[in-house]
């Protein structure tokens, strides 16, 4: 046994990324199809987006990369659906510096292209990409278009009629910032405590777990945490509107909840490893043990 | 018809597995791919804080209206000092506009902090006596247990004595289930930029390639 644990200890890690790589690859081409429970956080901010009228202001704010496309867009994506169904007008911005905009500038045109009635200027609008995330949000607190003066299309805020009721984060019904790294506690320290514009955060896993204390203190109004929060949004979205139901249903494109298949089979791989290693790594220890002893 | 992938996706598709080759070893391929990106990255950091932020918020209203934004001459002026600093005779020069840039952040960050963060996460750990039941109560307990024990781990201006470093092993079990979590939190988001990379080449690469819809 003993030195069945040693080669299992001593096994070439590459092996496991070749049991991830298959891991991943066979749930993308025969898709599984398994069942996503929502959570509470998830489930708070959907029924907040759902009780706002139409008419109302959502900002979401692109504060992500490609680097954490696969979990973020989908989030992203899922609320500005959701917004143009019900007619909630949309504020689009981009504050993370290294393909924030280029990811907005995607997620506008696909959704848009979803909607053809929708008008740019009227039901939407992208204000662009702004440097340095903690001033342009505290400039935002008072003033939006001082922080963007001009919109993605070079067009000054003040001609467009979106903008002409939204003057600064105070008249903003929700902010929705899909982040990785520090900008999505900006909104929550800064646009929160300053304006009191309520936030829903979209983190990337990694981040999850810091904003679960922002949740529990009243500071956030919802959270979707990873890639699974985006599924359950995304399932909560189909249970409420057929449409999105069919859509989800039989797009080819990437969505969370296809990505959960993979998700949940590598898990169950990495869960299988975690306990072979420590029966492998505890029985070596033991032989070790009766060898000293004897 | 299914469509070809065009050339975007191609450079895209060799970029990405040149990037995974180093799961196999460290190879040139994976250094080529690495130091492109690096300097891709910059250099599009560069374009685009010019392209969104310099040109709208600071020299298109200098050239525009003048009399209105004469003030904006001011921060300009402090950022061009900054660069100062590549010229050993007035690199002192930088210091300024250094310790404005420090200056206005620290301020930003102490109010952030203190009203952000330090004290509605305080408000929070104040549970009100009057609205007792049980539930509330089993996680009040682990919380402000929670709380407290992982205070006393991170308190270093006295020596733990017999209790107190009881209390400290409290905390490091509180820690370690936040680690666990944490941890479960990073795998997840580790696999999704997998699953993403591969749903790409899957999908938008290999599946039109073979003809596949």
């Amino acid at each position: 046994m003993a030195s069945f644990a040693d080669r299992l200890l001593g096994l070439d890690r590459r092996w496991l990324f070749l049991l991830v790589f298959i891991g991943v690859v066979t749930p993308i081409v025969f898709p599984i199809g398994l069942p996503v429970t929502t959570t509470a956080s998830t489930r708070a901010a959907f029924e907040y987006i759902e009780a706002l009228k139409p008419g109302s202001t959502v900002l979401i704010s692109y504060d992500y990369g490609p680097s954490s496309a696969p979990e973020n867009d989908p989030m992203a994506e899922a609320v500005m659906r959701q917004c143009f169904l019900r007619k909630i007008h949309v504020v689009i911005c981009a504050l993370y510096p290294l393909g924030g905009l280029q990811l907005a500038n995607n997620s506008v045109a696909k959704v848009t292209a979803e909607f053809p009635s929708l008008q740019y200027g009227e039901d939407y609008v992208s204000l662009g990409y702004k440097d340095g995330a903690a001033a342009v949000i505290k400039r935002m607190g008072d003033d939006i278009a001082g922080a963007f003066p001009i919109d993605v299309r070079g067009t000054p805020l003040s001609q467009i009629p979106l903008m002409k009721n939204v003057k600064s984060l105070r008249q903003v019904d929700v902010v929705l910032t899909v982040a990785t790294g520090i900008i999505g506690e900006y909104w929550i320290t800064q646009a929160h405590a300053q304006s009191g514009v309520p936030v829903i955060i979209g983190p990337t896993a990694v981040g999850a777990p810091k904003y679960y204390a922002y949740l529990n203190a009243g500071q956030l109004v919802g959270m979707l945490s990873g890639m699974k929060g985006a599924a359950e949004y995304e399932k909560l979205l189909a249970a409420r509107y057929p449409e999105l139901a069919r859509f989800y249903g039989s797009t080819r494109a990437f969505t969370a909840t296809k990505g959960m298949d993979a998700q949940t089979v590598i898990h169950v791989i990495i869960i299988v490893f975690i306990l072979i290693g420590n029966v492998a790594y505890m029985s070596r220890r033991a032989a070790q043990r009766r060898a000293g002893a004897r | 018809m299914t469509p070809i992938p065009d050339i975007g996706t191609w450079i895209a598709a060799l970029l990405t597995l040149a990037a995974l080759s180093f799961l196999y070893k460290d190879n040139p391929i994976f250094r080529f791919t690495e130091s492109l990106f690096a300097g891709i990255s910059l250099g599009y950091y560069v374009g685009i804080t010019l392209n969104q932020t310099l040109l709208p918020n600071l020299i298109a209203p200098l050239t525009h209206d003048f009399n209105q934004n004469w003030d904006l001459l001011v921060p300009g002026l402090l950022g061009i000092l900054l660069y100062m600093r590549y010229v050993p005779k007035t690199g002192w020069m930088s210091r300024y506009a250094l310790a404005i840039f420090v200056a206005y952040y620290i301020g930003l960050d102490f109010t952030r902090r203190i009203h952000g963060e330090v004290l509605p996460q305080l408000a929070r750990a104040i549970v009100p006596l009057s609205k007792f039941d049980a539930h509330t109560i089993l996680w009040s307990l682990v919380f402000a247990i929670g709380v407290f024990s992982v205070l006393i781990y991170f308190f270093f201006s006295k020596e733990q004595d017999r209790i107190t470093r009881r209390v400290a092993r409290v905390g490091i079990y509180f820690l370690m289930v936040s680690f666990g979590a944490a941890f479960g939190f990073t795998v997840m988001g580790r696999v999704a930029l997998l699953i993403g990379r591969l749903n790409f080449l899957i999908l938008d690469w290999i599946y039109p390639l073979i003809g596949i819809r």
